[in-house]
């Protein structure tokens, strides 16, 4: 009689389409833009879960580890790397995943002119951040991808990279069914089709604006999900979401911002699931350009003239470390400088020096939106424009639409921002050398001179230098270059602020963030 | 009367049209565009031009000259803006350039749930508001009068950012009476056919699922209604106390015809004229979607949707949202229009 009741029970349960205690509820700043050639964290965060790339990363680390490659080696001068595919893997559709299928991918991505590229509807913008250009392009890196045979793909690159398998880690390259994109064509990826891959997780249904619901792979080859589905909800507002989960009604809030930590780690319901730093950096930049920011010492102020470390602890409260060099804890090829210290006499002779004994006037511009590495730039600003003008200089705060901001940015308008920048991918490069590249070092901070030569040199040797020993030597050079000249000033290592209930077991976000995780290993008790 | 109807319809014509060029040209003269949204931070020169002329941004705006010399009318007419009014007048709004999504698709999506929350919004207006107006205009100059104007006031002062989170920790996660935002229990499997929730869970005879849809448009319908709560109690007491004052109600009530009959049949028929005009333009209001509000309890309705897509510049959504906006505010003010001539006999359309 009570087996009938529990039976009963189960089915008035299941007919009212309550998942119960299997479905974890995941809330992030908005839903995806799209499951297919994603750019924004939102998508990248979902998509990870059903399409993985070649190469993963270790729990909570930024340390590579074989995903849907199983060791892989470079030839003599790195210019050829050839990967191991894992064999008896199929996607969820029952199409192998093999190195067919890895080719169909990166040629769909590196050429402009592939059937499936839609390109002109949707180009994979990402690829050139990684991989320079498309194919063809100038400064292009990816040659071809050569199918050896059934689980063996080769990269033919047109310049060495030591680190790329860093690249194709990138939670942009999770690889997608080939027969499942032919047969999505251009809406692939879109509400109406989904994504498939060899996942944790497959996908199951997308609700434009309201929640994309995925559902356990029962075939998966690794191990298999403990929750039975995943509910993604976009909540735009960050005390929303923060309220959504003291509220239980979500499980994992992602995002939030550093002021609820307080919120967080006082309440017995929540934890805090943040990594153990984050491979993004806030900086403050000058553009040489515009006088009197091309004299070493006039920048040397700035830098002395900030109290670094009362700005970070105020603003990041506590998830944030000030920064004293472009390449962020976590990553070789640092030099361990210690921040400027916070001096405005020494500030204020550098400026006599300088001949600007008593200051002068300049802008100070600051971005409108709020960013991963600067939360609230208009405060930050304020505090940052009060004590330089502590040192006589009058830093007008400004700010403009955030599209036109990056514009007027490139353009060199700016004397004086605020920016930053979020890891693509794990390795120096990414940082140092998205800022020093010959090109950047122009357009983002107007520095030339032998100086700027000699650091344009050091990295460009580092990004092709076989070992790991040589190219460290060649960012140390580098480093001990930018910390004197100060080209920008760099600000914070800020930590993101992730929480979930404290039922919540297995969520590890890992220094890129919370893009390439995957949520097999999540509990829910 | 008809040729009435007929010419107003035939006035759209042009409005729309003045809109959809304005919706055209406005993002793109304000600088920037997707290309430089997509790559953000990450821009250097080459990707920023290939981009561009992947996403079709170098084509002419208006007419394409070097087009026509070698194609005659057509390539004439080669250009970002005939393009899109012609596929827009037959029925195709063009893709979202960073998701590929359909425009008309997304507002079919989008559109309902803003009508949604709409309509409770407004229920809760006009039904809490009108009694409150009558009640203050006559009880005027009494505390009661006070009391009501106080409310009218707090609700158009209240930013709904803010009174909204307030509602959500109140009533969401301290009382746990209601849910803190959304539209459904995320752990609820349902599939609308229409958009409109509380409409489909009814037609499928899923209770479960109408309780939760209704308590979930409770406190972002509050939130919403405040303000048209405000304007509507105020019209409603100003309109009532002008009427009020006229000399057929002081001639009813010498008659001796009881108040309430008066106020009811008399004062409050010729009273809502106003409070109509009032309600429909704020109906008109909230159609055009409620950022603020659906921002604060991530509700999907369309005025997000078009705010974000002005911040990344997706032009296509930009053209087809606000065009469509456009539309359905025009179409709400022509009706209240049309409204006047049953209600008040007076009016006459030739």
């Amino acid at each position: 009689m009570k087996r009938l009741a529990m039976l009963v029970a189960a089915v008035l349960l299941a007919l009212t389409g309550l998942a119960g205690a299997q479905t974890l509820v995941y809330g992030e700043s908005g839903l995806p833009v799209s499951l297919d050639l994603p750019q924004d964290g939102n998508s990248l965060t979902v998509q990870y879960q059903i399409a993985q790339p070649l190469v993963g990363f270790k729990p909570s680390s930024s340390e590579l580890m074989p995903l849907l490659a199983t060791s892989w080696e470079a030839n003599a001068d790195a210019t050829q790397w050839t990967f191991h595919l894992r064999q008896g893997v199929k996607f969820t559709d029952g199409t192998p995943f093999n190195a067919e299928a890895v080719k169909f991918n990166f040629d769909r991505w590196n050429n402009r002119d592939n059937p499936y590229a839609f390109q002109d509807q949707k180009p994979m913008a990402a690829w050139t951040y990684i991989f320079a250009a498309f194919h063809g392009q100038k400064g292009y890196l990816l040659e071809k991808v050569e199918v050896l045979d059934d689980s063996t793909v080769r990269f033919d690159l047109t310049s060495p990279v030591g680190f790329f398998p860093a690249l194709v880690a990138s939670s942009y390259f999770g690889i997608q069914s080939p027969a499942a994109v032919k047969a999505g064509g251009a809406d692939y990826g879109t509400p109406g089709v989904g994504a498939v891959g060899t996942g944790p997780f497959k996908f199951q249904e997308w609700v434009q604006g309201d929640h994309v619901t995925l559902v356990r792979n029962d075939g998966y080859w690794g191990d298999k999900a403990k929750v039975e589905r995943i509910v993604f909800r976009g909540i735009e507002s960050a005390a929303t979401r923060l309220a959504e989960l003291e509220a239980g009604t979500l499980d994992i809030a992602v995002n939030l911002s550093p002021d609820d930590l307080k919120a967080v780690e006082s309440n017995p319901d929540l934890k805090r699931a943040t990594a153990t730093a984050n491979l993004s950096i806030g900086y403050v930049g000058f553009h040489q350009a515009n006088k009197p920011f091309d004299d070493v010492r006039v920048r040397q102020a700035v830098a002395l003239a900030i109290d670094q470390k009362t700005i970070v602890d105020s603003f990041w409260s506590g998830l944030g470390t000030p920064a004293a060099e472009f390449i962020p804890p976590g990553l070789l090829g640092r030099a361990n400088y210690e921040p400027y210290a916070y001096d405005p006499a020494k500030a204020k002779q550098l400026l006599a020096d300088a001949g600007f004994p008593n200051g002068f006037k300049t802008e100070f511009w600051y971005m409108p939106v709020s960013r991963p590495y600067f939360p609230s730039p208009k405060d930050i600003a304020e505090a940052v424009a009060g004590y330089l003008s502590q040192v006589g200089i009058q830093a007008e705060l400004r700010t403009e639409d955030w599209g036109i901001y990056l514009k007027d940015y490139d353009e060199g308008k700016f004397p004086m921002y605020m920016l930053g920048w979020s890891a693509d991918y794990a390795d120096p490069n990414n940082f140092i050398f998205t800022f020093f590249s010959p090109i950047e070092i122009k357009s983002g901070f107007g520095w030339t001179g032998t100086k700027a030569d000699e650091v344009v040199k050091l990295l460009g040797d580092a990004r092709q230098a076989a070992s790991a020993t040589e190219r460290v030597t060649y960012y140390k050079q580098a480093d001990k270059i930018i910390y004197d000249q100060v080209p920008a000033m760099p600000m914070v290592y800020p930590t993101t602020l992730n929480a979930t209930r404290a039922n919540i077991d297995g969520f590890l976000p890992n220094p890129l963030g919370t893009t390439s995780i995957q949520l097999n290993e999540v509990t829910k008790n | 009367m008809f040729s009435y109807f007929i010419r107003r319809f035939l006035g759209l014509l042009p409005v729309l049209f003045g809109v959809s060029l304005l919706v055209f040209t406005i993002p793109r003269v304000i600088g920037s565009d997707p290309a430089r949204i997509m790559l953000g931070e990450r821009a250097s020169p080459e990707s920023y031009q290939s981009l561009r002329l992947e996403l079709g941004l170098d084509v002419p705006y208006f007419v394409n000259f070097a087009e026509a010399r070698t194609r005659g009318l057509a390539g004439f007419l080669d250009a970002q803006y005939p393009h899109f009014v012609g596929r827009a007048l037959r029925g195709d709004l063009g893709k979202s350039i960073f998701s590929r999504v359909p425009v008309v698709s997304s507002l079919e999506h989008f559109f309902p749930a803003t009508f949604e929350l709409t309509i409770v919004a407004m229920f809760f207006a006009v039904a809490l508001g009108v009694p409150l107006g009558i009640v203050a205009a006559l009880n005027r100059g009494t505390v009661l009068d006070t009391a009501v104007m106080f409310v009218a006031l707090a609700g158009v002062s209240f930013p709904v950012f803010w009174l909204g989170i307030i509602m959500i920790y109140v009533f969401a996660v301290g009382l746990g009476w209601l849910p803190p935002s959304g539209r459904l229990s995320p752990t609820i499997v349902f599939h609308s056919t229409t958009g409109f929730y509380i409409f489909d869970a009814i037609v499928q005879g899923r209770w479960h699922v109408l309780w939760n849809a209704a308590k979930h448009l409770v406190l972002p319908g509050i939130a919403l209604g405040t303000i048209p709560l405000a304007i509507i109690v105020r019209m409603t007491r100003s309109s009532m106390l002008e009427v009020l004052g006229q000399d057929y109600i002081r001639t009813a009530r010498a008659k001796g015809v009881e108040r309430r009959v008066v106020v009811n049949k008399h004062a409050l028929r010729n009273a809502l004229l106003p409070v109509i005009t009032v309600i429909g333009l704020s109906f008109g209001q909230l159609l055009s979607g409620a950022i603020l509000t659906e921002t604060v309890f991530a509700w999907p309705g369309i005025g997000r949707f078009v705010y974000d897509a002005i911040s990344s510049r997706d032009y296509p959504i930009i053209q087809g949202g606000v065009l469509f906006i456009a539309t359905i505010f025009v179409i709400v003010n022509m009706l209240v229009d049309f409204s006047y001539a049953f209600i008040d006999p007076r009016i006459q359309y030739t």
